[in-house]
């Protein structure tokens, strides 16, 4: 059954068509691949995706539900979480503190609660809390659980941005451009991660990467965009050697 | 377990106030009790928009506004029910109702505002409240009800030193507890990042009108409190310089910071009035030369402006930062002859004579100036007083940087 479905999303900024009539479906368990050369639409495909952007035309389904225009936090409660290209970690915050708000949307207690620091917040909040540390566990950021996110190293923030994601327990996760800025023994070693998000987590990836040894040794499936359209989709071997992909990267080894 | 401890604290708090509303009518006269009520309810308006300001990031700078819709409502119906319609409640009971009227009158116009908040950020959010502020003030100066532009008088006077004090630790106490609970983290989050805040599933638009409602409503309850104490308002309390006092404070002690908004309320409220005491040789009230004053501001912002500059460069020891300071300061201090010499044809300017108490604001805008080059993240920045924090200080300990901590 399929989990999301992008039903010729279309936004246009202005002049521009960022993304141009682009479907494309998961399956529960997939581990998708989303690439295009600089400017393809990949991001705003995501900000399509989570509500940061109203589609202009076309319609977005997740879960047999039609999400299109439906508000960012709203998404994030029916089960789709993101990291951003351009780390957005809450700067001031400890790497703890930044999992723990992914993990807030599962609170049961009211406001009164917490303002009154009552049991009910009191143990929610230490719940939270040990939630928050088994996945920083997963991720390897145990041993820097206390410090500010922004005095991370860049890598440590990228996987930060993982687990903070993953901490809303979603169904759908995106990441884009997880591996950026990331050394190759880093990039391996999230590699294997991000499987074992999908394997044992029982989350849906879908991802954008531009390291093509990364994407095509980690995806099943993938989908190329050029210039907010897209032209090609299928399995790493076919996208390898597709003539539109390979003219879209000028020959670049793909 | 939990309720015993939480009523012994309770109990333990009420108990304090009494201590301080105690010792102030024993030991000082009527002028230094009014310091000291008037010092807790900026405590109360200092923390209440630090929650708005430093914790949730919306940048207000009209709490006063709040603040006056809260005295002009309690003063109001004190003023009909009791002055005019002769009617004899228990005082206490009733100034606690009033409170509480005015929280809600002011959560209201809390709400109001806090909408725009939604759509708008940093500058323009800042002018909206600010507009806000003005708005509230013409009108309460424009309605005769209220006493218009002369004053709300015959407010019966009810004057409860431990509950204004109360007040300001309930204040405190709601702010920690919100900052120790997950659901804190959310509005920091807010301040953080919105995007990542709603992708994260946060509620963006319920946190910021929630620090807004809280917010005025205590600043509302504050008012309440002010115009029972004083049993006179008037629109002039409650101007834009009151809005920039308060927002000083919260800047001033780190924004964020509740132990810093409490610290700098403190310093600030009282400071005026520790500079209308002064006494020049005379035995008169402090005058000083206003060519010294302007030698000062200029040379403390020139001389700030300087050392930002050459520290970021050097490297200087502790002791030769110090030795710098010091000669700033005689240089600062040479400077008023410099002043007064060039000054000197035009005597109208040579001959200026500043109040000490004036100089309040002067020294607001150059702490103000000094602060944001020197330390822009604020007195304590980030920091909230702890036991851990103390233990540290004295030399064992390790500090949490924030409240949840491994
Ligand atoms: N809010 C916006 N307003 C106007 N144009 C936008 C906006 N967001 C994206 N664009 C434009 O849409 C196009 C696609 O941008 P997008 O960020 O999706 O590319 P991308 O595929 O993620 O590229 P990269 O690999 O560099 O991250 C770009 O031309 C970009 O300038
Ligand atoms: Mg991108």
């Amino acid at each position: 059954m399929s989990l999301l479905k992008l039903n010729e999303a279309t936004i246009r900024f202005g002049g521009l068509i960022a993304v141009n009539k682009v479907s494309f479906e998961l399956k529960k368990g997939d581990l998708f691949g989303l690439i295009g050369p600089n400017g393809a639409g990949k991001t705003t495909c995501f900000n399509l995706i989570t509500g940061v952007y109203k589609p202009t035309d076309g319609q977005i389904l997740f879960d047999g539900k039609d999400i299109t225009g439906t508000p960012s936090n709203k998404i994030a409660n029916l089960g789709i979480s993101r990291t951003f290209q351009n780390i957005r970690l809450f700067k001031a915050l400890s790497v703890l503190e930044n999992v723990i708000v992914g993990g807030f949307l599962r609170n049961n207690t009211g406001l009164l609660s917490s303002l009154a620091y009552l049991p009910g917040a009191i143990n929610e909040t230490e719940e939270m809390k040990q939630e928050a540390l088994r996945l920083l566990d997963v991720l390897n950021l145990r041993q820097v659980a206390n410090v500010r996110s922004a005095d991370l190293s860049y890598g440590m923030q990228r996987r930060l941005e993982i687990a903070r994601a993953m901490a809303t327990k979603p169904k759908l996760l995106l990441l884009d451009e997880p591996a950026a800025g990331m050394n190759p023994q880093e990039k391996e070693e999230l590699n294997v991660m991000v499987k074992k998000i999908r394997d044992e987590h029982g989350m849906t990836v879908l991802l954008i990467e531009h390291d093509m040894r990364f994407v095509m040794s980690l995806c099943e499936n993938i989908v190329v965009l050029d210039h907010g359209e897209e032209i090609a989709q299928g399995p790493p071997a076919a996208i390898r050697n597709d003539p539109k992909v390979i003219a879209a990267y000028l020959g670049e080894a793909v | 377990m939990f309720w015993p401890k939480r009523i012994g604290s309770g109990i333990a708090a009420i108990a304090v106030c009494f201590l301080i509303d105690s010792i102030t009518h024993h030991s000082f006269g009527s002028y230094e009790q009014r310091i000291i009520a008037l010092v807790g309810i900026y405590v109360t308006l200092a923390v209440s928009l630090n929650l708005i300001n430093g914790i949730t990031g919306q940048f207000s700078i009209g709490h006063a506004a709040f603040y006056q819709v809260g005295a002009y409502l309690a003063g109001f119906i004190s003023r009909r029910y009791i002055t005019d319609a002769g009617h004899t409640p228990p005082p206490v009971l009733w100034l606690i109702g009033m409170i509480l009227v005015a929280a809600a009158g002011a959560s209201i116009a809390g709400f109001i505002v806090g909408l725009p908040s939604l759509r708008l950020k940093g500058d323009y959010l800042a002018i909206v409240t600010l507009g806000f502020g003005e708005i509230i003030r013409i009108l309460v100066q424009n309605t005769d009800a209220l006493g218009g532009s002369y004053a709300l008088d015959k407010i019966p006077k009810i004057q409860e030193i431990w509950l204004i004090w109360l007040l300001a630790f309930i204040c405190i106490a709601v702010c920690r507890n919100l900052l120790k609970t997950a659901r804190g983290l959310t509005f920091l989050a807010v301040r953080e990042d919105e995007i990542a805040s709603s992708a994260m599933g946060v509620n963006v638009t319920r946190v910021k009108v929630t620090a807004f409602v809280l917010g005025s409503a205590f600043a509302g309850a504050a008012g309440a409190l002010l115009a029972h104490y004083e049993g006179l308002i008037t629109p002039a309390t409650f101007t834009m310089d009151v809005s920039f006092i308060i927002l000083t404070m919260v800047v001033l002690g780190g924004t964020g910071s509740i132990t810093g908004s409490v610290v700098s309320a403190i310093f600030l409220s009282y400071l005026p009035e520790y500079l209308r005491t002064l006494k020049g040789g005379d035995g008169q009230p402090l005058v000083v030369s206003g060519t010294a004053v302007v030698a000062a501001l200029i040379v403390t912002v020139l001389a700030v402006a300087a050392i930002k500059t050459v520290l970021n460069r050097h490297l200087f020891t502790p002791q030769k930062r110090g030795l710098i300071y010091v000669g700033i300061i005689i240089g600062a201090a040479m400077l008023e002859p410099l002043f007064s010499l060039l000054l000197h044809p035009v005597p109208m300017l040579a001959n200026m004579q500043v109040a000490a108490a004036q100089l309040r604001m002067v020294i607001f805008a150059v702490t103000l100036i000094v602060l944001m080059l020197l330390r822009p993240q604020g007195v304590f920045a980030h920091h909230e007083f702890s036991w851990d924090w103390v233990k540290k200080i004295l030399g064992k300990g390790p500090v949490p940087s924030t409240e949840v901590s491994a």
